[in-house]
Formats: structure tokens, sequence, C-alpha cells
């Protein structure tokens, strides 16, 4: 498993293996794959909103359609399954167990997802990731809506039968010798954010089959028509979906939590603080959702909780960064490319945050909710943040996953390109924001503000497009002709990694 | 670190009383309207403030890390661990 | 591994502080603009695909457009015949949803003539791109 390139076994062996790197392979290269197709949607979105006035794409549903398939890939079918990836190869190494918990679920878990990728892309809905009623129960055009709504529900299933087998995996399978308080973080993220998803996503389940349920008219839950209320579609969808957050974040955590360490080749300054912020969040996080409905004519009293549970989120998140910094500090760091990508994504996540404090800010709202701020916002979180850990990740994972070394300088390549390209990206897009820019739209009035900053965001969208390209040809080159790792230690750093070097192929 | 600290401190209640003295003082004048535009535009611009003073420490603090402590730094000296198996 | 904690927790308590200021601002300037004047004119502001309808107290009637004066405040009441939208006057910094079954409220007080943008901000189909209105503020005529 270790040395799938070195040692090709038939792919059907792989793909109806239940062992848990062979699961986490798929995981993986399925991620990946909907990484650069979601990808290659929003260079088509940037591209679009560069001028006023139509440009590649013909009309505003194809855009509509294009940007909520953008959305739905990208966090269900990009980052959660990475970090389904990461989890099932280090996981059960890291409680040192032979594999996950119950195998056959895991592979379950994972094959559910290919149908619900290929019914979001076969239907190509335009009701937003959000799916908003009565949008989405009276105007949204069918079959496309309907194959979303499957394709979700399909996915939360698969998340669920992954998030028990995270679950049972780390509490119940971890080596007798091992206590909890022993278990690495990257562990533990996946303990917090597992559990996370257990709480809050049959919520949204139930909300998934209200929807469906009332565009058959058979029931009218959200549609003020038959006496139901969108607001409370609102409430069910950020009860799921602002953990969800969390859920994307913590793991993207978890990983920095294993870079940093090894490449400052000193231990985390403080283990225990990055147990408590992770579970921390993974309760704050659940008082939180209703900040994205402050515009929905929520009373002020309402308004004042949501702020509050928000703000209370802010010391957990901020316990990491210290954590970082403190580790980094008396260090001797070497920037190989998964350290870079950990440390630009500290960097961006603090933006990210602070960007979050002011949207919190009841007021604020006025001025950003809706708008570009948002889109910069929630983009510097899972670009900035998420997906530069799991990049990182990435790259530091790859010696183990293929026996070889990536091309450092294509790596380091990359990570400037793309810090660039998203500092360009989203930094921009707030300031867009400002100047009262939509978000959603097809088109926009030429206003000259608006213009120049569509341009800037536009461009910084191809650079990361081109630092993508350069990605892809470094992972596809080097998987076959890389210098061969010296798996005990690739990086040269030293310490203990989690990559089991006496691993086997097994198969079963 | 402290000094920063007190400076955060200072600027926190420098910018908060004002502010809160004016905030409690508009509205109350009879025949005037609030203006949303100042309430809130300026409210987004203290915030912004504070927000890019803690994000110029935060991140000059990360940038200043990785000049003095990258492995080619001259005085990089190898930390406690390295050689262990921790 | 031994540290000394002190300087996480006067971090935390940092953050802390920072956090209850930026509340106690928020929640002080959300009371401000929340606090209707009594003898605001109420517009009635409909919102369907692909445009907004306007109706004044003395029954008028605009759409795509809406006439306002100077030196007097307005309440909105907010709603929407058909999906959500949300009503924006960029240049005043006022918003609200319009969901149907609804009637959400915002205010504010023109000072100044000029011609300001309205437009859709919550996506709401095909032409949301395009469902974009003119506040059109005047000095008052007497």
């Amino acid at each position: 498993m270790v040395l799938e390139l070195q040692k090709p076994r038939p792919i059907w062996q792989i793909m109806f293996s239940t062992h848990h790197t062979d699961v986490g392979l798929l995981y993986l290269i399925m991620s990946l794959g909907f990484l650069f197709l979601g990808g290659a949607l929003a260079l088509a979105i940037r591209a679009e909103l560069f001028l006023p006035g139509s440009q590649i794409i013909g009309d505003a549903m194809t855009f509509n359609r294009m940007f909520t398939v953008h959305g739905t890939t990208l966090i269900f079918l990009f980052i959660i399954p990475f970090a389904s990836a990461v989890g099932n190869y280090f996981v059960p190494i890291m409680v040192r167990y032979k594999d996950m918990a119950y195998p056959k679920l895991n592979a379950i878990a994972f094959w559910l997802i290919p149908p619900a990728g290929a019914l979001i892309w076969l239907g190509f809905a335009d009701f937003t990731w959000y799916a908003t009623p009565p949008y989405s129960i009276i105007s949204a055009p069918g079959p496309a809506a309907d194959m979303w709504i499957f394709g979700l529900k399909i996915l939360g299933i698969s998340s669920i039968l992954g998030s028990i087998n995270f679950v049972v995996t780390i509490m119940r399978c971890k080596h007798p010798d091992m206590s909890l308080g022993q278990v690495p973080l990257l562990a533990w993220s996946f303990l917090t954010s597992s559990l996370i998803i257990l709480v809050a996503m049959p919520t949204f389940a139930a909300a998934l089959l209200m929807l469906l349920t009332d565009r058959l008219g058979v029931s009218g839950f959200f549609n003020p028509a038959m006496g139901g209320d969108p607001i409370a579609y609102a409430h069910l969808f950020w009860f799921t979906f602002h953990p969800e957050v969390y859920v994307l974040v913590i793991p993207a955590i978890g990983m920095m939590y294993e870079i940093i360490p090894r490449f400052s080749r000193k231990p985390i300054h403080s283990y225990q603080s990055g147990i408590t912020a992770f579970v921390l969040l993974s309760i704050v996080g659940f008082s939180s959702w209703a900040h994205h409905m402050y515009a929905t004519g929520m009373s002020f009293t309402e308004k004042t909780v949501f702020m509050v549970g928000t703000l209370a989120a802010v010391p957990a998140s901020a316990l990491h960064v210290f954590n970082f910094v403190a580790t980094m500090w008396n260090s001797r760091i070497r920037f190989s490319t998964p350290m870079m990508w950990a440390i630009g994504g500290i960097a961006l996540f603090f933006s990210a945050g602070a960007g979050g404090v002011a949207n919190a800010a009841m007021p604020l709202d006025f001025t950003t909710h809706d708008t570009y701020w948002v889109v910069g916002h929630f983009h510097l979180f899972v670009m900035g943040t998420i997906a530069f850990g799991s990049i990182g990740y990435l790259y530091y994972m790859y010696p183990y996953v293929t026996g070889r070394m990536y091309n450092e300088t294509m790596g380091k390549v990359h990570f400037v390109m793309s810090f660039i390209g998203t500092v360009m990206v989203f930094f921009t897009q707030h300031v867009l924001g400002l100047y009262g820019m939509p978000r959603r739209i097809y088109d926009y009035p030429p206003i000259p503000e608006w213009i120049t900053m569509n341009q800037i965001a536009s461009i910084g969208a191809m650079i990361i497009g081109v630092s993508m390209a350069i990605f892809l040809a470094n992972m596809i080159y080097s998987a076959g002709k890389g210098k061969p790792a010296n798996i005990e230690d690739p990086f040269g750093v030293g310490g203990r990694y989690y990559y089991p070097f006496e691993a086997k192929n097994p198969h079963h | 670190m402290k000094g920063v600290i007190g400076l955060l401190a200072v600027l926190a209640v420098l910018v908060v009383i004002p502010v809160a003295e004016y905030a409690f003082a508009a509205g109350d004048e009879p025949g005037e309207y609030l203006d949303r535009r100042v309430v809130i535009w300026n409210l987004f611009f203290r915030m912004m403030t504070i927000a890019f003073v803690v994000g110029a420490v935060v991140s000059g603090t990360i940038i200043w890390q990785v000049w003095r402590f990258r492995e080619s730094h001259p005085k990089a000296k190898p930390t406690p661990y390295e050689g262990t198996d921790w | 591994m031994a540290h000394s904690a002190w300087p996480e927790w006067i971090y935390v308590g940092v953050v802390i502080a920072l956090m209850c200021w930026v509340g106690a601002e928020a929640w002080e300037a959300e009371r401000l603009v929340e606090h209707y004047p009594e003898d605001a004119h109420v517009i009635k502001v409909t919102g369907q695909q692909w445009f907004w309808t306007f109706e004044h107290e003395d029954g008028t009637k605009e759409i795509g457009e809406l006439h306002v004066e100077t030196g007097k405040a307005y309440k909105f009441e907010v709603t929407s015949k058909d999906v959500n939208h949300s009503f924006n006057i960029h240049d005043y910094v006022v918003l609200m949803d319009a969901i149907p079954g609804r009637v959400n409220h915002v205010w504010f007080a023109p000072d100044k003539a000029g011609e300001h943008d309205i437009q859709c901000r919550e996506y709401c189909g095909l032409i949301h791109y395009n469902m974009r209105g003119k506040l059109i503020v005047e000095d008052p005529s007497s």
C-alpha cells in the first residue's frame, strides 16, 4: 500500500479493498479530481466577471448553475473527502490499530460519494449551495434541483458513516496502552469534527427531506403559500452548516499540528491547549448558527444572543494560533513545501477570523451581508486556511503514499503563486463587498471601482489556476519519476513520524 | 508581549470612551434623525483599526519568527529535541 | 514539556477582552439603528421576480423607482410576493430581507438630494443580477 506505484496491483484490487490506506487512496484521488473540477468552475466564474456584460458564459442560468456546483463540489466533494483521506491514512496508525474499526462501513462510506457527485454534476442545479426556499421549492428547475437534493442526502449519509467509524476507531480501538490524552492532535481533530457531524448532520438531513416533499407539492413546511416558513429552513440549514464550518476547519488545523512541530523540530507547545481548543470549538460552534440570518428580520435579542455565541468561538480559534506561534519560537525551521503551506494557512486564518468577527457584529451586517465581503471572508477560510492546510499535508504525506519525493521547487512555486493569488482574489473581494457588490450575480453595472476590483480578483484567480496546473504536473510526474524517498525521514528533520515504515501490502 | 498588551489596552480605552459617549448622546436630540450611515460605518472603521493593529502584531510576529528561526539564520541552533525520538 | 502558561492566559484574556469590546460596540450601534423614529413615513416595499414595488402612505405606487424627500424619516415594510429577496440601498446602508409571508422593518432618513442604486442582495433566480431600482431623493417641494 505504501509503494503503490512501485509494486503495482490491478486497479480493481484497490477499488474493492476495505483496507484503510486503500480507501484513503481512493478518497485522495477522488477529492483531488473534484478539486480541479470545482476550481475550473471558479476560473470560469472569475473570467465571466472580469468585465461587465456577458463574457464567456452565455446566460445567467448557466452562471447560476456554475457557482452552485462550484460551492457544492469544493465543500462536499473536495474538502470533506480530502479530510477523510488523511483520516483514513493516519488515524488508525496514530491510535495503533490495524485498520479502521469497521472496514466495510468505511468502504461503503467512500463508495456513496461518487454517485452523489455524479448526481450533483449531471443535475447542475442553480439554487446556490444553500438551496434557499421558497426559491428552491417553487422556482428552481428540476430535475437538477431534485438530483442535488438526493446527492446531498447521500453525502450526508456518507459523512455520518465515516464519522461513526472515526469516533469508534479512536475511542474504542486505540491501543490499550494509550490513553485518550496521548492520542495525537490530528486524530483528536478527527474525533471532535466527527462528533460535530454526528450532532449536526441529522438536522440537515431532515430539512432536505422536507425540501423534497415541498418540491413534490405534498407538504408545505417551507412554502409560505401553504402556510410554511422559509426561515425555518434557514435555521435548520445553518444549525448544520455553521458547525460544519468547524468540521471543515478542525481537521485542517489538525494537519497543521502535524506539520508545524515536525518542521520546527520541536514538539507542539501545548498539547493540552490544542485539545481544549478543539473541544471548546466543537461545543461553542453550535451556538452561532443564526448569525447567517441577521437580515431576515430577527429581533434585537435574538441577534444579540447569536452575536455573543459567535464571538465566543474566537478565543478557542485564537488558542491554535498561539500554539503554532509558540511552537515555532526558538525552533529551527526547515522550509519544506508543507511548512510553507501551513504557515501561509495560519496567516490567512487570522484574516479570515478577523473578517468573521466583523460579520458577527450585528449592524455591520447591513454593509457586508450577501456582498462580496462574505464571499471573500469564507473563501479565506476554505481556500486560505483549509485548502492551504490540506495541500500542505498532501505534500507531507506524498512520500508516504507514493514512496517518492515531489519536486521541491515546483512545490514552492505552487505555494508562492497560490498565496499571492489568494490574497489578490479574496482580500480584493472584501473591499468589493464594501462597495456594495452583491454575491451571486452574473453581471454588474459598469461602476469603475467594481470593474477594477473584479479585474484584480480575476487576475489573482488565474494565478491560482496556473499554480494548480503546476501542482497537478508535479503530483503526476513525481509519482512515477520522482526521487525515491527515504521513507523513515523523507524531509530530513528527524523525530518520529506517523509513517508505518514496516507496512506491508495487505489485501482484504 | 507586555508592551503590546499595554498598547492594546490603552487603544481600547481611547477608542471606547469617546465612542460610547457619542453613541449615547446621539438619537436623543429631538427633531433630528440619526444617520445610520455614520453609526454603522464608524463602527466598521473602529473595528478595522483594531483588527489591523492586531493583524499587524500577529503577522509581524509570524514574519519575524519565520525570518529568525529559519535554519539558515546565522544564530540558528539545534532544538533540544533534535536527534531524539520525540 | 515544561513551559510557563501565563503568556497563554494573558493572550486569551486579551482576546476575550477584545471580543467583549466588539460585542458591546456592536450592541450599542444596533440599539441605535433599530430605534425607529415615531414620525417616520411608512413605505411598503414588495419584492418579486425581478423588480421592486413601492407603496407610499398616501397610496401612490411606484415600480422600480422610489421618490423620497430629504429631512424626513422613512420606515420600510419589506415583504415579498414569491421568493426571498433582499432590499438594499447600499449608499444609505439599508438592507432587509424580503421574505414571503413576513413583513420586516428597516428605516432611514435621507439627508441630501441625489440618486442612489437599489438592488437585490439575496439570490432570487435568473435575473437576480439585474433586479435593480433607483432611489431618488428630492428636496421638499414646499
